[in-house]
């Protein structure tokens, strides 16, 4: 066997040992969904150091918080996460106009939050409103004691996650103006639906244990 | 394949007023005299149920499926 010829029948053999470790597309998928949530499964420990540092720390008490406000941001994420739902069902029934409406409304609806959460609830402006009884600037400093601190802690890791959310649906949603997704194919799509809700998810758990439990 | 589409949006509809619902209801509890813990953690609970089942779709980790 000449030199040439031996070194193709060596890249035969490699091609045939490369494909026999491809994977399907329902394959792949299956993995890609398992990575997703493993990933979502090492961020709940983060989030629950959070919150048992707020059990730990602030026991039977909480700061005195605006209930409006904590109620209509947390309102507000939850209407995102629906219209994230209904931009992930069109995208797989093939309805792209939909979709692309949807996470527009997804983006402002988490937009909203985010400056429900910094702007208002950590009123970096040092305002004060008070309308239809609802206090819409808060109070707490990062510097007053284990109240500020841990609301801070929390509130900020949650945002972050928001900001990187909506990053990621900026970025999908481009994508699907361009059609690169389809009904067949859409993980682009499912994945940030999944990493959106699960930031969800996460708020479910911190509205409560910042707002609700405990006594003023 | 509309008529699936629009049992799907259903169930995110019904889904989303629940979560408004139990929103409410753990508030109000929230601004009780001495806000019972133990039913809030129950509502959290689950609220996260319902969004990890509904708008996560956690099954589809088990089953063989493409989209």
């Amino acid at each position: 066997m000449s030199s040439v010829a031996a070194e193709a029948h060596h890249d035969d053999h490699l091609d045939d040992h490369a494909h026999s470790h491809e994977l399907s597309w329902p394959q792949q998928l299956r993995a890609n969904r398992l990575g997703l949530w493993l990933f979502c499964i090492s961020e709940v420990f983060l989030f629950l150091a959070l919150l048992a540092a707020r059990f730990y720390l602030w026991g039977g008490e909480r700061p005195e918080l605006s209930q409006g406000l904590g109620f209509i941001t947390t309102t507000v994420l939850l209407v995102s996460s629906f219209f994230v739902f209904r931009g992930e069902t069109a995208m797989e029934h093939g309805d792209r106009k939909k979709f692309l409406n949807s996470f527009v409304l997804a983006a402002i609806m988490g937009f909203i939050f985010f400056v429900g959460v910094v702007v208002l609830e950590w009123n970096i402006f040092g305002l004060e409103l008070n309308l239809f009884g609802i206090e819409w600037f808060g109070h707490l400093k990062p510097s007053d004691g284990v109240f500020g601190g841990v609301f801070f802690a929390m509130t900020g890791m949650h945002a972050l996650h928001v900001l990187s959310g909506l990053f990621l649906i900026y970025v999908v949603w481009n994508k699907g103006r361009r059609g690169e997704f389809s009904p067949e194919k859409h993980w682009g799509v499912e994945a940030c639906a999944i990493y959106w809700h699960y930031v969800d998810v996460v708020w479910v758990f911190f509205y409560p244990a910042l707002y609700l439990i405990g006594r003023t | 394949m509309s008529e699936l589409k629009a049992s799907a949006q259903r169930t995110g509809v019904y889904v989303f007023l629940a979560l408004l619902a139990l929103t409410v209801v753990e508030s109000i509890i929230g601004a009780l005299e001495s806000p019972v813990t133990v039913l809030l953690i129950i509502i959290a609970l689950v609220k996260a149920a319902l969004i990890i089942y509904f708008f996560m779709h956690v099954y589809r980790l088990w089953r063989e499926e493409s989209h």
